[in-house]
């Protein structure tokens, strides 16, 4: 096997393959990316077994053939080599790799590519729906998964369809999350899924955001294509708890707060927030809001905003960052802050209302 | 003010329990540990000590040195009821105790002169009051620091009271061995021997960056301190993280994975007891296991939200033995604990999706926590024999 191509438009594909192969046993067949070139194409596939991805770039072929090489290494040569044209070619069981024009030269071990993995294909169909659309339905939620692995199943984003609406909820038991986008367009149908938060972040890290992306889902496995890349993912076995049951019905009291000035304040208070629990209090009255954290051995902070509110003055308290994450991403100005009682769920949303919000369970006052 | 310091030890203090339990153990040999050759000496009486016996030899070996000696199986509850008893005592002379193990405390006495006279009177007054109360003996120790109250009591064991005042505290230091000191280990004994440091004296003749450059930072500047009779904040009271935890050595050595789940299952019902007990909370499991070759296997779990019954506690210790014992060798301890152990029954964050299995679990685990604290008699139902029934 041997080929020349840029070093850039090599890079750029092995910086993703490398998220798909397994970091963990340097000496497996599945911590390489394969590389194989015909008809000045090369393919590039890398997969740790539950994830998978490939892609084709253009590059000049001068000999047929395919190999994989550990994809730490190879990366980090292509980094360290000068932007130029590179060859590259298989002698023995070791990858050349030099510049055209320099005299720096580099080995690597390879593995033979027949003991490379199959990669997964979809025996569905695949239908296309705006990327901006996704990343931001993945922007809303994926903050709030659990990364407890005890709790498998809430480490993903669980995906449901209905007719053409896609809902997207996250949730680490503590906190939840939900977008219900409804498109101008049908979806094939399938039941609901949670899609590994890792695979939602490769997503969004190989994708422009613009244009269409496409997607298909069997029963155990998300696929997803844009351009010339095809990547899939295991999807996350289990029971997602029932979310619907959560979402409080009635929470009479509204208090708006400009989102600018919260976010502030939070970050100026978070200064002075215990770190294992990380609890302020919100104390809510007619016409502002205090935001202030425990007093502890380094001292408190306080900061008093103004608000919209009409109902009983009323203490909360929460984990801050439970607060930070959805305000950090959400669109407008203002937003609600909806409750009943102090120690009941408290929801947060746009105002004025879009099709997300979110959920926040309280701590306890002693 | 002076600073003034009472180190309560209590004397042989399961061996004098029994002792005092049982009138026909009184003046004989006495060991408490288990029956199982494999057990080591968790107490014995100092009628026992004569034999050569001391706590944490293994069984076999006690049984060699004094074969006359009683043997009795350890009565935690009875053991920890004696020791609330003594606490309480020890609390009216000061506000400020504090229980460092099941027969060992601390008491701040400083600026109590003229409520309790001078130290050594105090200390006296203290002896008689517990023995009055209890019946049992302990040693008291009195210096200007902690670790000189620790060495103090030590010195003077059994029945002993001993001040150490302030301008007599190297003199006191040199005349202790270093391997009695605290802190002061088998490994790092051996490592001292190697420099040819064998008392505090030649200890204080090292600059304390050369103590540093020898054992690291921390040995180094411990070393330093301990020697010059000042505490290095061994017994600091902020511990940095709590941890409870129970561990069992099997009969014999084992690789089948149905008998350590037992075990687990078993520990993680202590643990979790002691947990409710203590109103606390932990996110942290750990397991350890000794191997027959007495390396160790030890691995945590941390999770978002907190283990509060047994069953969590055992699930989560079931998974870390799944992945970190390969198998290869036999199993001969284990050990289930909670690290990072927070005050407070629930933790204040509330959650959306309460496991209702898990509340009603936990619910059932107060009650039989609270059963045992009482000192109640319990059997598990798994452990009750079942007769077949007849035709």
């Amino acid at each position: 096997m041997k080929f020349v191509c840029p070093k850039n438009s090599l890079l750029k594909e092995i910086v993703l393959a490398l998220d798909f192969t397994s970091q963990r046993n340097t000496l497996s067949i599945v911590s390489n990316v394969l590389l194989e070139t015909s008809d000045n194409q090369l393919t590039i596939k890398a997969t740790d077994q539950k994830i998978g991805f490939t892609t084709t770039i253009e590059v000049e072929t001068i000999e047929e053939g395919s190999t994989t090489v550990f994809a730490d290494k190879f990366l980090g040569i292509l980094r360290a080599l000068p932007d130029e044209h590179i060859i590259f070619e298989e002698i023995g069981e070791k990858l050349f790799i030099h510049p055209q024009n320099k005299s720096i030269d580099f080995s690597l071990r390879t593995i033979s590519s027949d003991k490379f993995p199959e990669l997964e294909s979809s025996s569905k169909e695949f239908f296309s729906v705006s990327q901006k659309d996704l990343f931001e339905m993945i922007d809303q939620t994926i903050f709030a998964i659990s990364d407890d692995e005890t709790r498998y199943f809430m480490n993903g984003v669980y995906l449901e369809q209905q007719n053409m609406t896609l809902n997207m909820v996250a949730t680490d038991g503590r906190r939840l999350s939900l977008i219900e986008r409804t498109f101008e367009q049908s979806f094939p149908e399938f039941a609901p899924i949670i899609i590994p938060a890792k695979f939602l972040s490769l997503l969004k890290k190989g994708g422009t955001g613009e244009g269409e992306i496409s997607i298909s889902i069997t029963d155990s496995i998300i696929f997803a294509s844009f351009g010339s890349q095809f990547m899939y993912s295991t999807l996350i076995k289990g029971q997602f708890p029932n979310y619907r049951r959560v979402i409080p019905a009635k929470q009479p009291n509204i208090c708006t707060i400009d989102i600018k000035k919260m976010n502030e304040a939070l970050k100026r208070v978070s200064l002075l927030v215990e770190n294992k629990a990380k609890r302020i209090y919100l104390d809510i009255e007619d016409g502002f809001v205090t935001i202030s954290s425990e007093e502890s051995d380094f001292g408190q902070a306080k900061e008093i905003i103004p608000c919209t509110y009409s109902g009983p003055s009323v203490r909360l308290a929460m984990n801050y960052s439970y607060l930070v994450s959805p305000l950090r991403v959400m669109a407008g100005n203002e937003f609600d802050l909806c409750f009943s009682e102090a120690n009941k769920a408290v929801s947060v949303k746009p105002n004025p209302e879009k099709d997300y919000f979110h959920i926040i369970m309280p701590m306890q006052i002693d | 003010m002076e600073n003034v310091w009472f180190h309560v030890d209590m004397d042989a203090f399961y061996a004098s329990v029994e002792q005092l339990d049982h009138k026909e153990l009184r003046g004989k040999p006495v060991i408490v540990g288990g029956h199982s050759n494999r057990g080591v000496v968790a107490a014995c009486s100092y009628e026992a000590r004569d034999f050569g016996v001391h706590s944490a030899m293994p069984i076999f070996m006690a049984k060699r040195l004094c074969p006359q000696a009683l043997y009795v199986t350890p009565r935690m509850n009875r053991y920890s009821e004696v020791s609330r008893n003594i606490i309480s005592i020890l609390k009216t002379f000061s506000p400020h105790v504090q229980q460092i193990s099941i027969d060992e405390a601390f008491l701040d006495m400083s600026g109590t002169r003229r409520l309790f006279g001078i130290p050594r009177e105090c200390g006296a007054a203290l002896k008689k009051k517990v023995y009055d109360e209890t019946g049992l003996i302990i040693s008291v120790g009195i210096g200007s620091s902690k670790l000189i109250a620790k060495l103090a009591s030590d010195y003077d064991k059994p029945n002993g009271l001993c001040r150490v005042s302030k301008n007599r505290e190297i003199d006191f230091i040199d005349s202790i061995a270093l391997k009695k000191i605290p802190g002061i280990g088998r490994i790092m004994l051996v490592q001292l021997e190697k420099y040819g440091i064998d008392s505090p004296g030649k200890l204080r003749t090292y600059t304390l960056d050369h103590l540093q450059r020898l054992f690291g930072e921390t040995s180094g500047d411990f070393l330093y301190n301990v020697c010059r009779g000042s505490d290095p904040g061994m017994y600091a009271e902020e511990s940095k993280s709590r941890s409870i935890s129970n561990e069992t050595t099997f009969e014999s050595d084992t690789f089948d994975i149905a008998v350590i789940r037992s075990y687990l299952l078993s520990l993680s019902h202590q643990v979790a007891y002691r947990m409710i007990e203590q109103k606390v909370h932990s996110f942290t499991v750990a397991v350890k296991l000794r191997l027959d070759d007495f390396s160790l296997v030890s691995g945590q779990l941390t999770t978002e939200s907190p283990f509060l019954s047994a069953e969590e506690i055992y699930h989560a210790a079931k998974s870390l033995v799944d992945t970190k014992w390969d198998r290869k060798r036999a199993v001969r301890l284990v050990g289930v604990g909670l690290n990072n152990v927070q005050d407070g029954e629930y933790s204040p964050q509330q959650t959306l999706f309460e496991d209702p299995l898990y509340s009603k679990k936990r619910a059932v685990e107060k009650v039989v926590s609270s059963l045992i604290t009482e000192g109640k008699p319990l059997q598990k139902a798994t452990s009750m024999s079942v007769r077949k029934k007849q035709g």
